[in-house]
């Protein structure tokens, strides 16, 4: 694998925000989540829950609801009180309407998707029309007191269910007028506290199901408002709720962090009568668990701990293959850290603001596995605050370290960092061009004298950084064809003369610096682009996609390279496209042109190109039964792929030179300990 | 001092020696000595011991109330005499402005008397200020719209449901140490408790230690040079 000096950097305080809400498009293979630092962010099925539009948040526009509606249009209500569209080809909130009663704490699209319920702060449920090109206020209905926490359709669009505290209502949608009221604690003896309805569905059937802060899972039956069943799941709140789209499961999430599942089954073996059974308690999450989706396929999950579970459903399940794991995601699958690999700088992306950290050093050598003591402590250097509410969409550091540039939704920043002994000073570069933000990310080039600026319908921007601190638009690359799509991700030839840019819809375009063309289109693949670099000495670029897949294409031949066709027809290890977490980040050996370093959350790897491929029968992660041969046995052991797993979760890993290596890792614990607190559980024998 | 202690020792042995016999009749049988006789010797020395630590915790009172007095005395010697500090109460508010404006002009020229001066001035300006308070009870105040506005206020009551329902005193929360422990203890790699894991905890402390180190080593290098 070959021995680096490692510099094991665990001083990147990401603390990711908690799940809010979650929303399966209808008939679609998406799923939209909005965290409660208010981003909305999409993961794709089909690749394989890829996530691969991030909206950043606002610290005005928190998220409560999000659902889709009229097709692939998707909707969020917050507690700020406005109705907004997003557009996910710009990756911004497209359009806002206010819904003029306060907060809004719910939001649900009726089946076809042409009306929007909300449920605010004051008690009404209004009604909004989805037309093209925004929403109309339709209706209220009945207004009453008490803020309306939760909604649901009748499938049927005729009936509205809206959950409050200690009481749910049926509205019909014609009249508007409430025509069932249920008192959600009127059997219960003695009741100090009141009785929160968290979550509502609305069945086909007529019953209404619901979970509240006693711990119940209820289904009623509206018209004669009685209760059928009573399932106490927990003996704190349960916050979430989801039904299947054949209505015959339901997942509950609670605030102890436990998911449940409820099938509808027989009583007896082919009996007609059917009971809702509470079948399987599954515990991912450590936290409360606010949001719960139900694909066709698999129970989904988010809680306040940041995770993302997707648990699929065995019966579901036609063959063992990469759908049918268990799939628990932390961190964005995008890269937050950039490296200035000539002054040994590294910059921390968080949310609204920007760190700025010096390495540290060691004078002394050492064995394999030892640590060696430093001679000077990493250093904090700058902290670049963004103000106003945005938060940041992208960031980066230059090779050179001395220039820094970050993107909100609507500013694009640059500084130039100076470094005078130990003093440094920051200063803003004025009369940055007018470039349409947001920029979706940002690349030096390898000499720090130009900046690459991804941004909205296909385009990349060149900009020229002058030695004095200026900066000037060199050029605006666009697709030949157009797109509609968004720039998000760039990446630059060392030797200046390429640039290549993947949009939204997976097109990878490549440009030439030299004369400002566009060069050629990478043939296109059916999945997202995970990560892409250029190699930069044979100019090949590296192409790693989300089933795992890698390609490498001759930039200069305009072709895919014998390696890759090999690789193609070989096929790579089951192991390797059988990994749950997508390569975020590649870059290479300048000395060792054979080498290809790449990453994921949990693992990272050193591939070969001279060795052979390794065969399905072979050990993937074999360098620890390496370690142990005798050398002649081990030449025959080698392949291709050097995994290393000894650093996790790794956010970033780069090569500063030939045998220096930065890894960035955030430990989970240290997060967990920086989440709100959770539910106290009694645990046996303590 | 050693002798007077031992004067002390004797005198305080005194009844009882007494009573007994003189160390010249050795080889005489020990004296008889009644209850009733010994009684009273062992009251009275008690009697004595108890006075002795009255005496003393009397004296400490004493110092205490001493020092306590030169406190105060020390705190009316810095202040102004009090003729001047009711002068300085009656005076108009507009003229304490003025003077407390010409005596932060008087800070800035930063003469030799400026400190004396100084130290009335502040004084000056907190009474001020209290009066100001009082004065202004009933008249008007300024205050952002934009903070003050329904939305803001709904969203604040809105926010404040949520945390109370989630957060509440009745939600059983518990600390992430508490949480979190079990699962360190189990674990086949003992960690430190989860409260030394989070970063956060006395960074204050440690950045004010790496603060004083840097100082203390340029001290170091400039007093060797």
């Amino acid at each position: 694998m070959g021995e680096f000096e490692v510099h094991r950097v665990r001083f990147f305080g990401l603390v990711p925000a908690g799940v809010r809400c979650l929303a399966c498009e209808p008939r679609g293979g998406r799923l939209a989540l909005a965290r409660t630092d208010g981003a909305v962010e999409v993961y794709n099925f089909a690749a394989n829950y890829f996530q691969e539009r991030v909206i950043p948040g606002n610290e005005a526009r928190s998220v409560e609801a999000l659902c889709w509606a009229a097709g692939d249009r998707l909707f969020g209500a917050g507690l700020g009180g406005d109705i907004t569209e997003y557009d996910l080809a710009r990756l911004c909130a497209a359009r806002s309407v206010d819904g003029c009663g306060g907060p809004i704490w719910s939001m649900a699209a009726n089946s076809t998707g042409t009306q929007l319920a909300i449920g605010c702060e004051d008690g009404s449920v209004k009604l909004f029309q989805v037309v093209p090109g925004g929403i109309q206020f339709e209706r209220n209905l009945d207004r009453r007191k008490g803020r309306i926490l939760c909604l649901s359709w009748h499938p049927s669009d005729t009936h509205i269910v809206a959950g409050s505290i200690d009481i749910l209502r049926v509205f019909d949608v014609c009249s508007g007028q409430t025509v069932q009221r249920i008192m959600v604690n009127y059997h219960v003896q003695k009741v100090k506290r009141e009785c929160i309805v968290w979550s509502i569905a609305f069945l086909s059937s007529g019953t209404v199901v619901t979970s509240d802060s006693f711990g119940r899972v209820q289904f009623w039956d509206w018209e004669r408002g009685t209760l059928l069943e009573s399932h106490t799941v927990s003996t704190s709140a349960v916050l979430s709720l989801a039904v299947s789209e054949k209505e015959d499961s339901i997942i509950v999430g609670t605030s102890t962090g436990a998911t449940y599942q409820f099938q509808l089954l027989p009583v007896k073996m082919g009996s007609l009568e059917k009971r809702w059974v509470r079948t399987k308690p599954f515990q991912h999450h450590t936290h409360d668990v606010r949001a719960v989706a139900h694909s066709s396929t698999a129970l989904i999950s988010g809680g306040l701990d940041a995770q993302l579970v997707i648990r699929p459903l065995m019966e579901k399940m036609q063959k063992k293959g990469y759908d049918a794991a268990l799939r628990k995601f932390t961190f964005p699958h995008r890269r937050l850290v950039s490296c200035a690999r000539k002054a040994r700088l590294l910059l921390f992306q968080f949310s609204q603001h920007l760190e700025l950290w010096r390495l540290g050093s060691t004078n002394k050598t050492g064995k394999d596995g030892e640590v060696l003591p430093l001679c000077r402590m990493p250093e904090h250097l700058v902290q670049l605050k963004s103000k106003g509410p945005e938060h940041i969409y992208c960031s980066c550091v230059s090779p050179c370290g001395s220039w820094v540039a970050y993107s909100t939704a609507s500013r694009f920043h640059l500084y130039r960092v100076q470094y005078e002994g130990d003093s440094i000073s920051v200063k803003k570069v004025p009369k940055v061009p007018k470039l349409l933000p947001p920029a979706y990310q940002l690349q030096f080039s390898a000499d720090s004298g130009s900046l690459f600026v991804a941004s909205a319908r296909g385009s990349v921007h060149v900009l020229q950084l002058l030695e004095l601190g200026g900066c000037k638009l060199l050029h605006t690359f666009r697709p030949p064809s157009g797109s509609p799509e968004a720039v998000y991700l760039l990446a630059a030839s060392a030797d200046g003369h390429w640039v290549a840019a993947v949009s939204g819809d997976w097109a990878i375009h490549i440009y030439n610096l030299k004369c400002f063309k566009h060069h050629c289109a990478v043939p296109a693949y059916s999945c997202a682009v995970t990560a892409l670099a250029i190699h930069p000495v044979t100019n090949n670029l590296v192409i790693a996609y989300s089933d795992q897949q890698l390609f490498e294409f001759s930039i200069p031949e305009k072709q895919y390279t014998a390696w890759s066709r090999m690789v193609q027809n070989c096929g790579l290890h089951r192991v390797w496209l059988e990994r749950d977490s997508p390569i975020t980040h590649i870059t290479f050996n300048p000395k060792n042109p054979s080498h290809i370093l790449l990453h994921d959350i949990y693992m990272f790897c050193v591939l070969d190109k001279s060795l052979p491929l390794p065969d399905n029968s072979a050990l993937l992660m074999n360098q620890s039964t390496l370690k142990q041969l005798p050398e002649n046995a081990r030449q025959r052991q080698l392949h291709a792929f050097k995994i290393c797993k000894k650093f996790q979760p790794l956010l970033f890993a780069d090569l500063l030179d030939e045998n220096c290596l930065v890894m960035v890792e955030r430990p989970i614990m240290d997060i967990k300990t920086q989440l709100p607190l959770p539910i106290q559980q009694k645990k046996f024998g303590t | 001092m050693a002798r007077r202690q031992k004067a002390a020792a004797a005198g305080k042995r005194g009844p009882p020696a007494a009573l007994l016999s003189p160390p010249s009749s050795e080889d005489e049988a020990p004296e008889e000595v009644s209850f009733g006789v010994a009684k009273e010797a062992a009251e009275t020395e008690r009697k004595l011991v108890g006075e002795a630590a009255r005496r003393h915790r009397e004296l400490l009172k004493e110092k205490r109330r001493r020092r306590q007095e030169l406190f105060t005395e020390q705190k009316k010697r810095k202040l102004l005499p009090d003729a001047v500090l009711k002068e300085l109460a009656a005076a108009p508010p507009a003229r304490a402005d003025g003077r407390a404006a010409a005596a932060n002009r008087g800070k800035h020229g930063g003469d030799g008397a400026a400190k004396q001066r100084r130290g009335q001035a502040q004084r000056q300006v907190k009474t001020d200020k209290q009066r100001k308070g009082a004065r202004s009870k009933g008249n008007y105040t300024a205050v952002r719209l934009k903070d003050q506005s329904l939305t803001g206020l709904h969203l604040q009551l809105a926010k404040d449901f949520l945390n109370t329902q989630l957060y509440g005193p009745d939600t059983n929360r518990a600390q992430a140490n508490e949480f979190f422990s079990l699962e360190n203890k189990k674990n086949p790699v003992k960690k430190a408790a989860v409260q030394f894991v989070d970063k956060s905890w006395g960074q204050e402390k440690k950045q004010r230690a790496t603060r004083f180190k840097k100082h203390w080593l340029s001290t170091q290098i400039k007093n060797q040079v």
